[in-house]
């Protein structure tokens, strides 16, 4: 009975001991001071996004259209890095355990078209703690002003294969929200030093949309990208302008899932995957 | 029929091998395809970079972050034809070392912790202090309950 007693204090005794803990833990917002009455280190992180060439210089999709790009205008809210330890990875999901956050506030339309969108600027945080920055998150969100006024994603531009040329404009609504690990590319970015700038980058990848002309014709990007031909059989006069509302009764049921679905691996960070969930 | 040598047939028989020894150095020191391998066991880290869809990231390119330097890579190279590649981190630079994979748009990173005494503990697992803590208590309760099971058995 003594032992059994003992046996049931035990569980007692690690939940007290587990709320002492967690009470004991860090605050998030404690890691913006170092609680020593002196100044917080911070840096400047700049925040920003690229289409990277493909949308800046053209490319030829996956059917042998070759197109080219007047303005690819994206529209994010909610932009916001993170610190995290251990560091974040997708694999987790959704649910983020920070330790320091910076947020973005309000929303930016950018033309990753521009050339020098190399890549575009959003906005620089001046005042960012300084510190590895292990996850960012986002929303790709209808623009409520401006030239893609309704659309998270607005594509101009020209495709052309052989003497038909086709003018294009692409329309797309449908808005997503991403979160993303560590820029993976071939340089480290998100590490801010104090004093210094750090890049948070959102990479958008419309060879996944399109395809990749230079790849093999199997290679998996391919296989999965919807590529140019349904949108050319659209064509009035040699003008497709569709949105993605129209889309879903103007493209057949599979290519229609197939776009829809390619929204949801449109965004990296670098070459980093990202997860990704639609907002309704 | 004698079955030992006289020390000056020792001597000879030693001439003779040094000079073939010597027979094997000269080529090897006038031809320029010669070549010498050798090998020692080594601990280390063997990753696989695969696609989503299975296929190994062939030719991938591979940068190793060691912990005190996440800028610039600690080692780089290409995966081999199944995605594989090997590499042994420095023991006397503990910590989270960092492995990025990267091929044609795709790419991903790994951490694996490498402690003090050069044992690699695996990569992260995305639990955070409090969660391991709590699993460290829910075992030790575990066998505290097994011991007092059998003491009470006993008694």
């Amino acid at each position: 009975m003594k032992h059994l007693k003992l046996f049931a204090a035990v569980p007692v005794l690690f939940l007290l001991s587990f709320l002492l803990l967690a009470g004991c833990a860090a605050d998030p917002e404690a890691a913006k001071d170092p609680g020593n009455g002196e100044p917080e280190e911070t840096g400047t992180l700049v925040f920003t996004a690229n289409g990277e060439a493909f949308v800046r210089e053209g490319f030829l999709s996956k059917d042998g259209w070759s197109l080219t790009f007047d303005h690819a205008y994206i529209t994010v809210s909610g932009v916001t890095a993170y610190q995290t330890e251990p560091p974040y990875d997708t694999e987790q999901g959704w649910d983020i355990d920070y330790q320091v956050k910076v947020e973005l506030p309000g929303v930016y339309t950018v033309d990753l078209a521009n050339p020098d969108a190399d890549p575009a600027i959003l906005k620089e945080e001046a005042a960012a703690p300084a510190g590895r920055y292990h996850a960012l998150s986002w929303e790709m969100a209808q623009a409520s002003e401006g030239p893609a006024k309704g659309y998270m994603l607005y594509l101009v531009g020209k495709a052309e294969k052989g003497s038909e040329v086709i003018q294009f404009v692409l329309r797309l609504e449908k808005e997503v929200a991403y979160i993303g690990g560590e820029y993976i590319g071939d340089e480290r970015k998100g590490i801010l030093a104090a004093g210094d700038s750090a890049e948070m980058e959102m990479t958008f990848h419309f060879d996944h949309l399109f395809g990749d002309g230079a790849a093999d014709e199997n290679d998996s990007l391919n296989r999965e990208a919807l590529g140019f031909d349904p949108l050319a059989a659209l064509a009035v006069d040699g003008l497709v302008d569709v949105s993605l509302a129209e889309l879903q009764d103007d493209l057949s049921a599979a290519d229609y899932q197939l776009l829809v679905s390619i929204l949801t691996h449109l965004a990296h960070v670098g070459e980093g995957h990202c997860l990704a969930k639609f907002l309704e | 029929m004698r079955n030992r040598l006289t020390i000056q047939e020792y001597s000879g028989w030693a001439g003779v091998a040094i000079a073939i020894c010597l027979l094997h150095l000269l080529p090897a020191q006038a031809a320029a395809h010669g070549a010498a391998l050798s090998y020692e066991t080594v601990r280390g880290i063997e990753i696989t970079a695969l696609y989503d869809s299975g296929e190994p990231m062939t030719g991938a390119q591979v940068a190793v972050f060691a912990p005190d330097d996440p800028v610039e890579p600690w080692l780089t190279g290409t995966c081999d034809d199944s995605g594989k590649f090997f590499f042994t981190p420095d023991p006397d630079r503990p910590g989270l070392w960092e492995i990025q994979a990267r091929l044609a748009g795709h790419g991903d990173l790994l951490r694996i912790e490498v402690t003090a005494d050069s044992g690699i503990s695996g990569g992260t697992t995305g639990f955070t202090a409090l969660q391991k803590l709590v699993m460290a208590m829910a075992v030790i309760w575990g066998l505290t309950g097994t011991a007092l099971f059998f003491s009470r058995r006993k008694n």
